[in-house]
């Protein structure tokens, strides 16, 4: 066929190109941050813990979420063309918009992640804060800690599956509209935020019992991750041209390949290095090369988790209902 | 109230691109961006070729992602069916844009806001037509109230065997196609 | 005038109808303004992005700084160019308006012709300069020496004022580039020019059209096109002859892809087949023509065997298009085309085509071509004298025995570099790029470099102006008076243009500049009465006296910008409306006895035209919907739907050749010239022995930012033309070509 359009906004054809990695950013720091949340109230709430020796690392956590939520923020907001006109996200509530939704989630978290902080931190750090009232907040709020992480798990869960709602909503981009997506989104924030916990913790128990559930995580991650695809190449004919991309080995697909064998090899060497660290024999003391053992690993799944989040934004875009064929 | 729809008659665009030009100075839309096409498909080999002309925009649907997905209510439906934005409310975050299946909406590039079609809105106040149908030189975009079983739009919907485009994505699109080819006689 | 629902229906329910809506109920200018409270104005002008002159309403609104911008065009419901519709050119008048690259100010050369070193001068100056160089070439070599090329309305103006000097060497590209021919070969026919305002189709009406060339879609003349799509929409039978599968073919019902340039022998075989099968309008035939039997005798030849194997195309369609304008006869039509200056042999081809709309009894009947208009209007001359007899013949029509008065470009030009019979030395050129629109540019430009003088009125700084001695900034339509225009379509009614806004910068109207001219000249009695320097007002004084004198109430032609002239429709043949044929026989002549006398052929006849040598492609071009010529390239709203032509060509050939769609090119014709770098467009919509591109880009002036070094000229490859021997024309399709990869 010859195909002559006049009229078309070079943003919409012929590959959209609306959302970039500002977004793509954002919804891996979101993800991760939900990560985070749950993973640092699971570190609260797990038996034995009240005596985790790790307790005084454990508490830069809580307080490294909003901080890593608000660089998310920062990149989403430098997406908006309008930013003087943000205000208008609270001066609404929109049942049916994912948006909406997000705007709303972000805002009631804020202060839940700021009490959760104060709840974390540790006695000798309550008493070097300068102004009165935070230090009363902080020692008011600690006796909750748990109750506060409880609701975090929640919050996290909600902070984590929205940014995947988000798009899988988006009927027009047959690649996103899958509800398996959020789910994807979901165990990938997890996985993420247990990779995090891996570097952070600085116990060899806290470490190990980490890397117990990125285990799992990532396995059910690769298993999403597989079964999205089926669903997309058993779809429609649409859904089956949405993850073409990923699988052309064309010059202008070559990101979308590259990302697949990324994903492809990130993921399962995490696992296997996981495997091994967990049922190592182990020294009272971790030795280096299992300190590095265990970081690299963690770094891998969170560049996974970081291409999936860029895979899929760009193709998402790329994926479409054509009315040209 | 009224439901505005329009109708495209295929068959007799002739793909001058009047309704391109005429659309862009009625709306003030910047150089390079766009609220209505026209698109050329031209199938087949040499002699035996057949070819598809459409005029395309906002297809004001009945059940529109635009507006679902807006996080300000800025994109919204009014209550004679068209889907307008108020761009006071627009924050620009192009959730629309990628909510549209049918690729219709820009960011305006001199004002930040998100834009599309409007049916020229301004213009039905004023009891004109959109400046695309008035100017539309082969008489293909078609006007009018789909309430209104008198109405030219009326009478073409009853007449002809009309689609909408995309009906997979369960829009209801408010925008109907007739004559895909013309007639051969 | 608030939304109200039921006027909405009714302006609904009237378009509705099968006619187009010209009825619609229409608010005068006034009316519209005052029905939005006053903010806006509306001026009802015509347009000028092409010679359609449709009608426009402009809408006038201020700025914040309290100047008055035009913000929308739309087309004037009164007018029958328009109907209330207006071209995407049209629609775009206001990107020519607010071109940034537009003339402002008038400019005296100080480099080398062509390197475009000018500087700014005042009007007194720019047009003292003139007047001394003018003077000085008259005084040399006499007034003829000065000759003009013009195209558009700023003509009437310099017309006047070389007339008024004693020259009658005037010529436009609009005859033997455009549609001179035709013209020509239809008063041989039927005593008249197929059309004057437009041409007289009953497209609406029609129930078998063809089309030779004639790439309506693309030629966009508004209230042509209007006409045609309702011909498709209402199912009529198209049958398109074009090489090229247009917009036309692929509305039509039959394309037939001829080899190009033997539409004649198609011509001739249709002829022979419509009369050997009895298919003709007999009574028609009978009442109305001569020559009937020397044409039957004259056609015998053309088999549709032969035709077959000439054209290239199925027996079988040549013989069901030939069926069905029996059938349909009188109520078809075989389209008259517009730019007919194809292969030299252009009249014979537009004879032919006259000839079977004759013999189906298509003129003056319902679906054919209708009648000239009545209703004259007094000529209108504002009491000037008369002009002097120039002292020398005019050469306009060189050797062409046919040749008409608006004269031929291409023997001007030719005159000019050889100086016989009689040098000419100076030049006006007003509103035509010559150097873009006359085959073998190297020869204008030629030409150019022999003057003395020459001076260009313009908008813009285009090829031709970049050459000029002075350029004269003319202001744009929207901005201007002029007429008033007698417009003849089915019915004959009266145009004004009037402007929107003041002029920009310094430029003027070509009335006033043609105006001071004369009076510089030392022929004040031909000047505008009461015009002065600093008068813009004169021309409109001017045209109410001719409102006067044609009985037409000038206040209501300024709000509603058209008048009809009141019963003078009378488009069919019936018993008390017979047709004139104003022919020496007063029938149509099938056989002519004009020609026979100039010992052209009377009756058309097949001769071949010269094939592209082996592996070469001939040349065509045509017109893209959204532009005209070379004229709105550079307007923001045009050029950016599109910026550069494409060079069309067909899918086997590029496979063949290793190139590949929307890659760069280069052309190389058969005199060694190489075109710019332009786009390929591998198409199937195309045969295998020709290339095709839109005329008009490939601007060289890097003064016109945007379109500058855009896209391919195709008239920088059109080195060679073939003359027509009876009228003069330049076919130029007649160059063949090579492409390789840029
Ligand atoms: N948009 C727009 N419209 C315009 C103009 C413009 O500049 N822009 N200009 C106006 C003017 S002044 C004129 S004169 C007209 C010109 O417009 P037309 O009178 O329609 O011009 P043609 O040369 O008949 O048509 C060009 C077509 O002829 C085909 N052709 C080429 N060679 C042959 C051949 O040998 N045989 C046949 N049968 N067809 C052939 C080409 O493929 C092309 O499709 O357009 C007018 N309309
Ligand atoms: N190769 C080739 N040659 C052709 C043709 C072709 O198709 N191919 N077509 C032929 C035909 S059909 C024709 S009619 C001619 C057309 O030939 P031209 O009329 O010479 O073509 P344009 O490019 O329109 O040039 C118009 C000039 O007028 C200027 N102009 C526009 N508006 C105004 C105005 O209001 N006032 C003044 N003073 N100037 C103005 C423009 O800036 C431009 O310089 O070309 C012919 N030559
Ligand atoms: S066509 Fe697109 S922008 Fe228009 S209403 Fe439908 S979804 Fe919204
Ligand atoms: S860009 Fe504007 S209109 Fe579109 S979804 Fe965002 S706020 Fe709503
Ligand atoms: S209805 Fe108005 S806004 Fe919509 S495409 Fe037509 S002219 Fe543009
Ligand atoms: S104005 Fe009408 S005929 Fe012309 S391109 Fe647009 S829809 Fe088609
Ligand atoms: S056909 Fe188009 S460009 Fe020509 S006069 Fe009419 S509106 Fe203007
Ligand atoms: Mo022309």
């Amino acid at each position: 066929m010859e195909l002559h359009i006049v009229g078309t906004n070079a943003i919409t054809y012929p590959a959209m190109h609306v959302w970039d990695w500002r977004v793509a950013s954002y919804l891996f720091l979101g993800g991760l941050s939900g990560g985070l949340m749950i993973m640092s109230a699971v570190n609260y709430i797990r038996p034995k813990n009240g005596q985790n020796a790790d307790t005084l690392n454990a508490w830069k956590i809580p307080v490294l979420i909003p901080i890593l939520l608000t660089i998310g923020l920062i990149f989403l907001n430098l997406d908006l063309e309008r930013k003087l006109h943000a205000f208008w996200f609270y001066l609404t509530f929109k049942p049916v918009s994912p948006m909406s939704w997000g705007a709303w989630i972000v805002l009631i978290i804020y202060p839940l992640l700021i009490a959760y902080a104060l709840a974390a931190l540790p006695d000798n750090i309550t008493r070097t804060i300068k102004y009165p009232t935070i230090r009363n907040w902080a020692d008011a709020l600690k006796p909750h800690l748990l109750k506060l992480a409880k609701v975090n798990i929640i919050a996290g869960v909600l902070l984590a599956i929205y940014t995947g709602i988000l798009l899988s909503s988006l009927v027009a981009r047959p690649l996103w509209n899958s509800p398996i997506l959020p789910v994807l989104f979901l165990t990938s924030g997890m996985s993420t935020g247990a990779a995090l916990m891996i570097i952070l913790a600085k116990t060899k128990e806290m470490k190990l019992f980490f890397t117990k559930i990125d285990i799992w995580l990532i396995m059910a991650e690769l298993l999403i991750l597989v079964l999205m695809f089926y669903g997309h190449y058993v779809g429609d004919a649409v859904h089956q041209q949405a993850i073409a991309p990923f699988f052309s080995t064309s010059h202008e697909f070559f990101p979308y390949f590259l990302s697949i064998v990324v994903l492809g090899i990130c993921l399962p060497l995490a696992v296997v290095l996981k495997f091994l660290e967990v049922t190592g024999e182990h020294t009272e003391e971790l030795t280096t090369s299992s300190l590095l053992m265990m970081n690299f690993s963690a770094l891998l799944v969170l560049v996974g988790g970081a291409v999936i989040r860029f895979a899929l934004v760009y193709a998402g875009q790329l994926s479409g209902y054509s009315s040209y064929l | 109230m009224p439901r505005y729809v329009m109708v495209i008659d295929q068959s007799r665009c002739i793909g001058c691109m009047s309704c391109v030009v005429a659309c862009k100075r009625e709306n003030d839309v910047p150089p390079e961006q766009y609220r209505t096409r026209v698109v050329e498909m031209v199938r087949g080999e040499f002699p035996r070729l057949r070819t598809e002309m459409r005029s395309e925009l906002c297809n004001h649907c009945d059940d529109p992602p635009c507006v679902h997905i807006c996080p300000t209510g800025a994109s919204h439906q009014e209550k004679d069916g068209t889907v307008q934005i108020d761009r006071r409310k627009c924050v620009g975050c192009k959730a629309c844009i990628t909510a549209c299946p049918y690729d219709v909406r820009y960011i305006n590039e001199e004002h930040g806001y998100a834009d599309k079609c409007s049916f020229c809105q301004h213009r039905l106040k004023e009891g004109k037509e959109p400046a695309c149908v008035a100017t539309c030189v082969g008489r293909s975009r078609i006007f009018g109230d789909l309430d209104d079983p008198n109405s030219e739009v009326s009478q073409l919907l009853r007449e002809n065997s009309w689609r909408v485009l995309k009906p997979e994505v369960g829009t209801k699109p408010h925008v109907y196609y007739i004559n895909q080819f013309p007639r051969k006689s | 005038m608030a939304f109200s629902r039921r006027n909405f229906l009714k302006l609904a329910a009237m378009s509705a109808g099968s006619t187009l809506i010209a009825d619609t109920p229409f608010l005068s200018t006034r009316a519209r303004a005052e029905a939005e409270g006053g903010n806006v104005r509306y001026v009802a002008t015509s347009c000028e992005m092409c010679f359609w002159k449709c009608g426009v309403i402009a809408k006038v609104q201020k700025n914040k700084k309290g100047e008055d911008v035009v913000v929308k065009l739309e087309g004037n419901p009164f007018h029958p160019q328009s109907n209330g519709k207006l071209c995407a050119r049209g629609q775009a008048g206001i990107g020519q308006l607010y071109d940034e690259d537009r003339l402002k100010k008038p400019m005296i050369r100080t480099g080398e012709r062509g390197d475009g070193q000018y500087k700014e001068v005042s009007w007194e100056e720019a047009l003292d300069y003139t007047v001394e160089k003018l003077k000085a070439v008259v005084d040399k070599y006499g007034p003829h020496a000065v000759a003009m090329m013009s195209h558009g309305s700023p003509g009437d103006y310099f017309t006047n004022l070389l007339m008024a000097m004693g020259s009658g060497n005037i010529a436009f590209p609009s005859f033997a580039q455009c549609k001179g021919i035709r013209d020509v070969a239809w008063e041989l026919t039927f005593g008249h020019k197929p059309g004057s305002s437009c041409e007289r189709v009953d497209l609406k009406n029609s129930k078998v059209i063809v089309l030779f060339g004639t790439h309506l879609g693309e030629n966009m003349h508004n209230s042509q096109n209007q006409e045609f799509a309702e011909a498709v929409g209402r199912g009529a039978k198209i049958i398109c002859v074009d090489p090229r599968y247009s917009t036309a073919a692929a509305k039509a019902s039959l394309w037939l892809p001829i080899k190009p340039g033997t539409d004649m022998a198609l011509l001739l075989t249709w002829i022979n087949l419509i009369i050997s099968n009895g298919w003709y309008d007999k009574e028609y035939v009978e009442q109305y023509t001569v020559g009937f039997e020397e044409l039957k005798e004259a056609v015998k030849g053309y088999t549709v065997e032969w035709c077959a194997k000439e054209t290239e195309l199925h027996e079988a369609d040549i013989i069901e298009a030939a069926k069905d304008l029996g059938r349909y006869a009188p109520n078809v039509m075989i389209h008259p085309g517009r730019h007919v200056a194809w292969y030299g042999d252009d009249t014979q081809r537009s004879r032919a085509m006259a000839i079977i709309n004759a013999i189906l009894g298509s003129w003056g009947r319902e679906g054919g071509i209708w009648l000239p208009p009545k209703g004259k209007l007094a000529g209108f001359n504002d009491g000037i004298p008369e002009y002097p007899i120039p002292d020398e013949d005019p050469i306009i029509k060189g050797n062409y025995p046919f040749a008409g008065g608006e004269g031929l470009t291409q023997v001007v030009r030719d005159v000019t570099i050889t100086g016989k019979p009689y040098p000419i030395k100076a030049w006006f050129v007003c509103g035509t790029n010559l150097m873009k629109s006359l085959p073998a540019p190297e020869l204008t430009r030629k030409a150019i470099d022999s003057l003395d003088f020459i001076v260009a009125v313009d908008l813009l700084p285009t090829d031709t102006v970049m050459m000029a001695d002075v350029i004269l900034p003319e202001c744009t339509y929207l901005e201007r008076h002029d007429g008033l225009f007698k417009i003849e379509t089915r019915e004959t009614g009266v145009a004004i243009r009037q402007p929107a806004i003041e002029p920009m910068g310094e430029s003027k109207p070509a009335w006033w500049i043609g105006s001071e001219l004369c009076k510089r000249m030392g022929h004040p009695e031909y000047a505008v009465k009461d015009s002065s320097m600093d008068d813009l007002q004169a021309w409109e004084k001017r045209m109410r006296r001719q409102a006067k004198a044609w009985g037409i109430d000038f206040d209501k032609l300024a709000d509603e910008g058209y008048i009809t002239i009141p019963d003078s429709e009378a488009p069919y043949i019936t018993p008390e409306n017979q047709p004139v044929f104003k022919t020496p026989s007063k029938k149509i002549e099938l056989f002519s006895s004009e020609l026979d006398e100039k010992h052209f052929d009377p009756i058309p006849k097949y001769e071949k035209v010269e094939p592209p040598p082996e592996g070469m492609y001939r040349l065509v071009y045509g017109r893209s919907p959204v532009h005209t010529f070379s004229r709105t390239i550079n307007d923001q709203w045009l050029w950016e739907l599109q910026k550069e032509n494409q060079v069309w060509l067909n899918t086997k050939e590029a496979a063949r050749l290793g190139l590949k769609d929307n890659q760069y090119v280069v052309l190389e014709n058969q005199d060694k010239v190489v075109s710019n770098k332009v786009l390929v467009k591998v198409t199937e919509r195309i045969r295998q022995d020709c290339v095709y591109m839109v005329h008009g880009f490939g601007q060289n002036s890097k003064r016109l930012t945007r379109a500058y070094n855009k896209g391919a000229d195709d008239q920088q490859l059109i080195t060679r033309y073939k003359v027509d021997p009876i009228t003069g024309g330049t076919g130029m399709r007649v160059n063949f070509v090579t492409i390789k990869e840029a």
